[in-house]
């Protein structure tokens, strides 16, 4: 959280955006898990996605190496997001069909998700840059919880 | 109960770490040579295990409209906005807004799609988050 600058509506609306697409995903490779199951879904989406990275990457002709120092310097561990991704597949795929059901491991994984990127900000976790939440932060961090945790457990059938 | 509670809580945190780690790796290259990372290091960890526990192609996926495979692509553009959000904004503001995003335009498929959907509960929670985005946005 970063209460140097002021956030930006673009950066509030590309985020917002994000989630949006999010839900998407979900939805379709939850289709195609109705059909084959998490794995098949999961391994689907993850080979449609590697082909479709690198179309987007000729076309826009994005950079393979940052410029500069930073681009030289790529710590073996950084590629491991994609195992990361993987194993969030599997470990979901047990817990929604163990009573939590989906509504709670969402509920769950929501907060491990929030309590970890306000540690990662706060120790620069994996190479990033440190942060510290003002209180307005804080309130607001509050509130979006409180709304999340109604639609999901109040709002979801 | 108690192991798939922390289960649930582990799904949590890998999210947050993978979006570190291809925040990390896009800060070398770009979000979306990072992206295309993410997706060819998963798909050969989960080849790997398919081959290893089978049941990687059942016979189910013949009948699959071809649309519902457009997962792949849009999930291509989610990790690198993801990348390229959390070195703008850092961890804590992208995980926020991203699940409020993710909330909201849940709330609207399900208004459509679904047969159960609970209006009022529904309605609390996105003046919640909205509320929460604005105080975001909105500094003294």
């Amino acid at each position: 959280m970063n209460s140097d600058r002021p956030m930006k509506l673009m950066d509030l609306l590309a985020a917002f955006a994000a989630g949006g697409l999010l839900t998407l995903m979900v939805h379709f490779n939850g289709e195609l898990g109705r059909y084959g199951g998490a794995l098949f879904s999961s391994w689907t989406a993850h080979g449609t996605g590697t082909i479709a990275a690198l179309i987007f990457i000729l076309i826009l002709r994005s950079r393979w190496r940052a410029e500069g120092n930073i681009g030289l310097a790529i710590p073996w561990w950084a590629y491991l997001g994609g195992l990361s991704g993987a194993l969030t597949v599997m470990v979901t795929t047990s817990a929604v069909n163990s009573p939590l059901a989906l509504s709670g491991t969402l509920a769950l994984g929501l907060g491990g998700q929030v309590v970890f990127s306000l540690a990662a900000d706060h120790w620069g976790l994996f190479g990033m840059p440190k942060r510290r939440p003002s209180l307005r932060d804080l309130c607001a961090l509050g509130l979006v919880m409180a709304g999340s945790a109604v639609i999901i457990l109040f709002g979801l059938g | 109960m108690t192991i798939n509670v922390l289960l649930a809580i582990f799904a949590g945190i890998l999210v947050g770490v993978s979006r570190q780690l291809n925040g990390r790796l896009s800060l070398s290259t770009s979000p979306l040579v990072a992206s295309f990372w993410n997706h060819i290091v998963g798909f050969t960890a989960l080849t790997v295990l398919g081959l290893a526990i089978g049941g990687l192609v059942p016979e189910g996926p013949r009948n699959v409209p071809w649309f519902d495979y457009i997962g792949g692509p849009i999930g291509v553009v989610f990790v690198a906005a993801g990348s390229w959000l959390l070195l703008r904004i850092g961890a804590a503001n992208t995980a926020l807004l991203i699940v409020g995003g993710q909330m909201v335009s849940g709330v609207l498929l399900d208004w459509f799609l679904a047969d159960s959907f609970s209006p009022a509960p529904s309605a609390i929670g996105v003046a919640l988050i909205l509320g929460g985005m604005a105080l975001m946005h909105k500094r003294a």
